[in-house]
């Protein structure tokens, strides 16, 4: 189902939560709501699912406006953060939720609540209670539940930040693969930019309240429209070079590091290496700038030994030093 | 380092078990001092009225004997009384449950305006905050005029109003204990308000309801001032009020009174005791995050 957000707006007391918010998800998109804490984010999937009200502008899904439409009936599904699941129901019990409330008969219900716990493969879990689980378990019972119906489209609120560093790449691509074989419109919200690039058809990046931008993840990394943007997304950090007229922005990998001198290439100093095992990441100073850069596995310097930068001159990005936006890339 | 290890060990041999005497005595006078009037209650229920006045008291060595029993709940109408104070508590608890958990519910989660949620709930906390007596007497004149002295109903409606506040405050921070998510997840689901609150809300406060039903149930069942000023006629008339009343001029009625205070005793004992592993639950929820 399509849904949009025309100039909607959210205040808390005094406090603007999300600011003149437009967007438009079209049928079938995974979309993703990337931002640091604070940003609006998480408000503006709770307005979506219809657990916050929009202070001004309109929510539409399948372009009927559902702003007083009450939770229940806008057949969404969501998976929380910390799961929500029911700790006095059994799996089986709490996947079956939204069908038992749909009023399905049993025989109905247990069969659809059995082809789901197959496909996540939690059969074995359907008896026991949520506390019994393991937190990837109980992640997969969160989404069970999403599942079993099939509603307009799927709700996450960092479903992926309660697991270790090893489950969250494990889950992330079982998502990902789901939602292909479902093919349901998604809107997925995190604070990491890894989950965004990799998940998303196209992302949505938030800042106090405002959309910065809204890109499939490869436009958003090649071609921020601001300094924010370009800073948030990709790791390490893109760099920065201040001047009176233009930001320089250029990230770790346009960034060349010779231990032998080059003509037109710039002194640095070493200031400590990282080893990340297929690459190293080495820290820089140059003159005043702290930059980053990515060398292969091998590379190897001392601590303030000379070497010499190589920028990839194509690669830099220009932003206006007072409102940070991006300034007319250099080929266009 | 073995020297140190045998130095501890009779240390540890010879303070438990200190320790622990020191504590069963001291149960075992509470236990005495809570246990004794019961034992006396219920013995002078059994005993003659020869042997009830008899000085030194036969303490455990007396014939035992049904005739207060009888006197009591065949000869009286104390079985009648009984049955009343069954309704009236059992029906001011149910509704006073049932109202004080909804609008505690409204209170703990939903955000009404002008500050409304914090002084609804004071406010509400007021009306438990002067001596019930005060009302008596308002009470009474408007029972009166409305027809309702000498009925169940009266009494019915002022229990309830009297522990209300109590179940909303009650409920109100169990409610405010348990985290939004999963009702919303439940009303995600699809599940209405109501139903989110039924399947969802109150079997995970149950330890709370039962905590609280038990105080109400016990506070409605022994109540005696609006007993006493609402009703007068027997069929009316709750067990305390029947008790006092064999209070007279010229007797009093040891015998009857025991019998039939031991029989009031029994139905919140079971109750109690039914509901005791919720009872404690319930009392240190909150306290304990899960």
């Amino acid at each position: 189902m399509g849904i949009e957000f025309r100039n909607v707006t959210k205040t808390f007391g005094g406090a603007c939560v999300v600011d003149d918010l437009s967007l438009e998800v079209r049928d079938g998109e995974f979309i993703v709501l990337l931002g640091p804490s604070g940003c609006g984010k998480t408000t503006t999937l709770r307005m979506l699912a219809g657990l916050e009200t929009a202070t001004s502008g309109d929510i539409l899904i399948n372009r009927q406006r559902v702003n007083d439409i009450p939770t229940q009936h806008r057949d969404l599904a969501m998976v929380f953060q910390s799961y929500a699941l029911y700790p006095h129901m059994t799996i089986a019990e709490n996947i079956g939720y939204p069908l038992r409330v749909r009023k399905l008969d049993k025989a109905d219900r247990a069969a659809r609540v059995q082809r789901v716990a197959a496909m996540l493969e939690i059969e074995s879990l359907l008896e026991r209670k949520p506390r019994q689980l393991s937190g990837g378990e109980r992640q997969r019972v969160a989404l069970a539940r999403a599942i079993v119906r099939e509603p307009r489209a799927y709700l996450m609120d960092e479903p992926l930040s309660n697991l270790d560093a090893r489950l969250r790449v494990q889950m992330r691509g079982e998502l990902k693969r789901l939602q292909h074989q479902l093919g349901t419109t998604t809107i997925y919200v995190t604070h990491d930019q890894a989950e965004a690039m990799t998940l998303a058809s196209r992302v949505a990046v938030m800042k106090k309240g405002r959309l910065q931008q809204f890109d499939t993840p490869l436009n958003i990394y090649n071609h921020p429209a601001n300094r924010f943007v370009a800073e948030f997304v990709g790791s390490p950090s893109m760099n920065f070079i201040e001047g009176e007229r233009v930001t320089k922005g250029i990230r770790p990998e346009h960034i060349k590091v010779l231990t032998t001198p080059k003509d037109d290439a710039i002194e640095a100093r070493v200031y400590i290496t990282e080893l990340m095992g297929n690459e190293t990441f080495v820290f820089l100073s140059v003159g005043e700038n702290r930059l980053i850069a990515r060398a292969p596995a091998d590379f190897r310097a001392d601590v303030d030994t000379k070497v010499w930068l190589k920028f990839d001159t194509e690669k830099i990005h220009r932003f206006d030093p007072k409102t940070g936006s991006r300034l007319q890339d250099l080929q266009d | 380092m073995p020297s140190t290890q045998k130095a501890q060990k009779p240390q540890k041999r010879f303070y438990v078990p200190f320790g622990s005497s020191v504590r069963f005595v001291i149960l075992l006078l509470a236990l005495l001092f809570a246990l004794a009037p019961v034992y006396w209650m219920l013995t002078i229920s059994f005993k003659t009225e020869g042997e009830q006045f008899a000085s030194p008291p036969p303490w455990f060595v007396f014939t035992p004997t049904l005739e207060h029993y009888y006197d009591a709940f065949v000869t009286r109408s104390f079985g009648q009384y009984l049955l009343t104070s069954a309704i009236v508590a059992v029906t001011s608890t149910a509704l006073a449950l049932i109202i004080g958990t909804l609008a505690a519910y409204a209170l703990a989660r939903f955000e009404l305006p002008l500050k409304l949620n914090r002084r609804l709930s004071l406010w509400i906390l007021s009306t438990r905050m002067f001596p019930a007596i005060v009302t008596a007497v308002p009470l009474f004149l408007m029972m009166r005029d409305v027809q309702l002295l000498n009925t169940r109903a009266a009494l019915i409606i002022v229990y309830t109003a009297f522990n209300l506040p109590f179940v909303v405050w009650m409920m109100r921070g169990f409610f405010a204990d348990l985290p939004r998510d999963l009702e919303e997840a439940a009303l995600v689901d699809g599940d209405s308000r109501l139903g989110a609150l039924v399947r969802v809300v109150l079997p995970l406060v149950a330890p709370g309801l039962a905590a609280t039903a038990v105080f109400c149930l016990i506070v409605s069942w022994n109540e005696f001032l609006f007993a006493l000023v609402l009703t007068q006629t027997d069929a009316a008339m709750t067990l305390p009020v029947g008790i006092a009343g064999r209070v007279t001029q010229y007797e009093i009625k040891w015998g009857v009174m025991s019998a039939a205070a031991s029989v009031a005793i029994v139905p919140i004992l079971v109750f109690a005791l039914a509901l005791q592993k919720y009872l404690v639950r319930g009392l240190s929820m909150g306290a304990v995050k899960g």
